[in-house]
């Protein structure tokens, strides 16, 4: 009776499902199109790699990809969480330390990309 | 509900036979983990990539090592692993191998597809 009361309304979760697969679809992109780019040009060195990163497109496109990654992740992590922790307490910290490291990370990346 | 005192209680964890698109979906959970705890490292790495040539020095040296070159594929392979038994989630989604033989013969193909781009990132770099 208790896993029933616990499992919300039918749709609760379809936001984490298209947020899990549309981050996925651009990660997968970016991953492939820097497979490629790096393939055809080749980068040498410190400042050809530093001018890339600070091409505008670049940049927008990598602010993209880290969001996705930590959104995934968010994702991800709590699906695994929900699926094994089960008693609450423990359920609860090691979500909240998720959502609080994901978040510092998410500053960092900001950080990183702003410099 | 009655309850059946006399059903089979076996978990002996080594001798149930998980099907391969069992073990791809454990899998896909354990990369993923193991890829959000190393983003920490990736971010440093990538902070460090772009604050000065001898740092970036530094991690193009550290990364062309025996043990650098084993530490990138382990991760190339967990990323690639990831990568492709998401490929066949995504499929599933829009119906493609959701048959029993496809879907296993896909999961195999996840399997031979992240170790073939190890095995071409090996070569390549």
């Amino acid at each position: 009776m208790s896993r029933l009361r616990s499992a919300g309304s039918a749709h609760a979760g379809v936001a984490e499902w298209l947020l899990q697969r549309v981050t996925s679809l651009y990660m997968g992109g970016f991953v492939i199109y820097a497979i490629v780019h790096f393939s055809l040009l080749p980068i040498h060195g410190y400042a050809a790699w530093k001018a890339w990163f600070a091409t505008g497109y670049v940049r927008i496109a990598w602010a993209l990809f880290l969001a996705s990654i930590l959104i995934h992740a968010w994702v991800g992590m709590r699906s695994i969480y929900l699926d094994y922790l089960h008693p609450l307490w423990l359920r609860f910290s090691v979500t909240l330390l998720t959502a609080l490291g994901l978040l510092a990370l998410a500053l960092w990346a900001a950080r990183i990309l702003l410099a | 509900m009655v309850k059946n005192k006399k059903r089979p209680v076996y978990l002996n964890l080594f001798k149930i036979r998980l099907p391969v698109g069992g073990i791809l979906s454990i899998l896909h959970r354990a990369t993923g983990a193991f890829l959000v705890v190393l983003l920490p490292i990736a971010l440093y790495i990538l902070q460090r990539s772009l604050h000065d040539p001898e740092a970036y020095a530094r991690i193009a040296t550290q990364a062309a090592t025996p043990v650098g070159r084993v530490v990138v594929l382990v991760i190339v392979w967990v990323f690639a692993q990831h990568f492709f038994s998401g490929v066949r989630h995504l499929l599933l989604d829009i119906g493609i191998g959701d048959s029993k033989p496809v879907a296993r013969r896909n999961a195999w193909l996840a399997f031979a597809a992240s170790l073939a781009v190890v095995a071409l990132i090996g070569v390549c770099l």
